[in-house]
């Protein structure tokens, strides 16, 4: 190495180790992240009349809830919330029926076909999500499921790749001492599955839920086809019906109020459950 | 005893038989349906099914939309991949030399915290920012003597809106994995590497990087899904697709052919042209991954 490059090099080291140069680029980042939401948040306490006037402001002047009263009486924005909330539910505890038994059979029970049928499943993680959409609507379409709540719901349980792989890897670290000795004492496969295998991955079952909750809360494209009455939308469709309304001038102000109600109850939900989360997405690396 | 154990050898079909039943019906079937539409002119407005060969392919290679949309698609991938990749993998590096357990919270939680919003939501959040009548930005421009932009609706800048809010979107996950990753390297190795007289810079590439592959591979293959999939939420609030076809993308194009235009026929030959695409970056991420990955403790 030339004799010129040691100062430099030992400069780079103590700037890496300098805090600020962290601190600085990740505060920059949350600045990035957090500023759209926090804008949204502004605006839906502004009164609209007020929003539409150029200028800054960081906090409403003057705030009111007006915006959230306009918004629930020009639509159904209270049918959409419990739409949202239905949709969300019924989707994870199908996800859940599926995907834990399965989970828990490729991890520990022995059958032909065990492989096969496990890459069946997951290769699925890798299908887009709209690529069906054509015969789906089609055939939803032909079962009278157009706009209502299980058209939405029914075809969404699918998308169950990602929970089996991870119910699996989950159960896997069971050890099958347990299981063995549950066998011995003539324990069958559905006892040693529900009473053994599923009270000791609760926490897991619990950070499954809530992405899955999250997930199809934001379900957007397949709700916007399957649903059209104005009350059966769930907030994440809903939301648009406030970007054209008169000479295609969105109504910010409610429109942001929407947003914010929208992402309230996921918002509450992560700040809850956030160990729980983060717990699912890096256990895997981390065990 | 015959039915216990009959029970015993059937008792896991039975736990699999319904993830089994709902991929089958919901995910493979409606993928080799759409394989036999793509030979056919069967769709609402001409309900007669009828095999019409290649017909609903030459289609869509003639239409200039496909061809932008494909190119797009391109310019996706090439600003988004290495972005949600490398953006996160330097700032997960630089978490890890956050100190106070206070901040490293409201770090990840921040920027983590755009990922749980619905694409709907995001979309609507930054169109109000994009907007060129009293939008943020141009309010801002404009505050500064600056022209103003028209942002998603200028078709040279639409595609970068929905770049840029699919990464404001996305990166959050990718770095959360790469962190838990990074930080489970054990510090040992790196000690060693130290005494050796390996720079940070060196040793975060010789050592750091390929003792978490697993996660990259993972990372890798779900950011490449994300970038042709998600993105299509955030072009149909964003853009539309528009103006003039300059923000869409195959997946989103093969959308607004089937149940924009009912055009089942066409919608379907690219909704097969791209299950081939899939397949073909899958199998190339396995085989670049293969040999590198390294699946140590």
């Amino acid at each position: 190495m030339a004799p010129w490059r040691t100062p430099s090099l030992v400069r780079l080291k103590a700037l890496a180790r300098r805090p600020w140069l962290a601190h600085g680029v990740l505060t920059a980042m949350a600045v990035f992240t957090l500023f759209p939401m926090f804008w949204m948040l502004t605006t839906a306490f502004t009164p609209n009349d007020l929003v539409l006037q150029r200028a800054f402001r960081f906090l409403p002047e003057d705030p009111t809830i007006a915006n959230f009263v306009d918004a629930f009486t020009r639509q159904p924005v209270f049918a959409w919330l419990i739409n949202s909330i239905v949709i969300a539910a019924a989707v994870t505890l199908g996800k859940l029926a599926l995907a834990v038994p399965a989970g828990f059979a490729f991890a520990q029970l022995r059958f032909a076909g065990r492989e096969v049928l496990f890459w069946t499943v997951i290769a699925t993680m890798t299908f887009p999500t709209v690529i069906g959409i054509v015969p789906l609507y089609v055939g939803i379409s032909m079962i009278g499921w157009y706009d209502t709540l299980a058209g939405v719901i029914v075809p969404s349980i699918a998308y169950i790749g990602f929970y089996v792989f991870f119910m699996r890897q989950t159960f896997r670290g069971l050890a099958p001492e347990i299981f063995e000795a549950a066998r011995l004492d003539g324990a069958g496969p559905l006892r040693q599955f529900w009473q053994i295998a599923v009270p000791n991955i609760l926490p897991a079952v619990a950070s499954i839920s809530v992405i899955s909750f999250m997930g199809a809360w934001n379900i957007y494209l397949w709700a916007l086809l399957v649903l059209d009455s104005p009350e059966k939308r769930m907030l994440s469709v809903g939301i648009k019906a406030f970007s054209s309304v008169d000479d295609f001038t969105p109504l910010w102000g409610p429109m942001m109020a929407v947003a914010v109600v929208s992402t309230l109850p996921v918002l509450l939900l992560f700040l809850c459950a956030q160990k729980v989360i983060m717990a699912a997405f890096t256990g895997r690396t981390d065990g | 005893m015959n039915g216990v154990m009959s029970w015993r050898v059937l008792a896991p079909y039975v736990f699999v038989a319904p993830a089994l039943v709902f991929v089958g019906v919901f995910l493979y079937g409606p993928v080799v349906f759409s394989v036999v539409l793509s030979f056919s002119d069967w769709n609402f407005i001409h309900p007669d099914f009828n095999f019409v060969g290649l017909q609903n392919y030459r289609r869509i290679f003639a239409d200039p939309n496909f061809a932008s949309a494909t190119w797009n698609t391109l310019l996706y991938c090439l600003g988004l991949i290495p972005a949600q990749i490398l953006i996160p993998l330097g700032l997960a590096a630089l978490l890890l030399r956050v100190r106070s357990p206070w901040m490293m919270n409201f770090y990840k939680g921040a920027l983590f915290l755009p990922t749980i919003l619905a694409y709907s939501i995001a979309g609507v959040a930054w169109l109000w920012l994009f907007d060129p009548m009293n939008g943020f930005f141009n309010v801002v421009l404009t505050a500064l003597g600056l022209p103003a932009s028209r942002w998603h609706t200028d078709p040279d800048l639409a595609l970068w809106c929905v770049t840029l809010v699919t990464f404001w979107k996305n990166f959050g996950l990718n770095m959360l994995l790469l962190f838990a990753a990074l930080i489970s390297v054990p510090r040992d190795v790196l000690e060693a590497a130290e005494i050796d007289g390996a720079s940070p810079w060196h040793r975060f590439w010789t050592i750091e990087v390929p003792l978490i592959s697993p996660t990259f591979f993972f990372v890798a293959v779900t950011t490449v899904m994300n970038v042709l999939d998600d993105i299509v939420g955030t072009i149909d609030v964003l853009t539309g697709g528009g103006p003039f076809g300059q923000s869409s993308n195959i997946l989103y194009y093969m959308y607004q052919r089937g149940l924009g235009f009912f055009q089942f026929g066409q919608a379907s030959a690219s909704a097969v042209l791209i299950i081939g695409l899939v397949m073909v970056v899958t199998w190339l991420q396995f085989r670049a991954f293969e040999r590198k990955v390294h699946y140590g403790s």
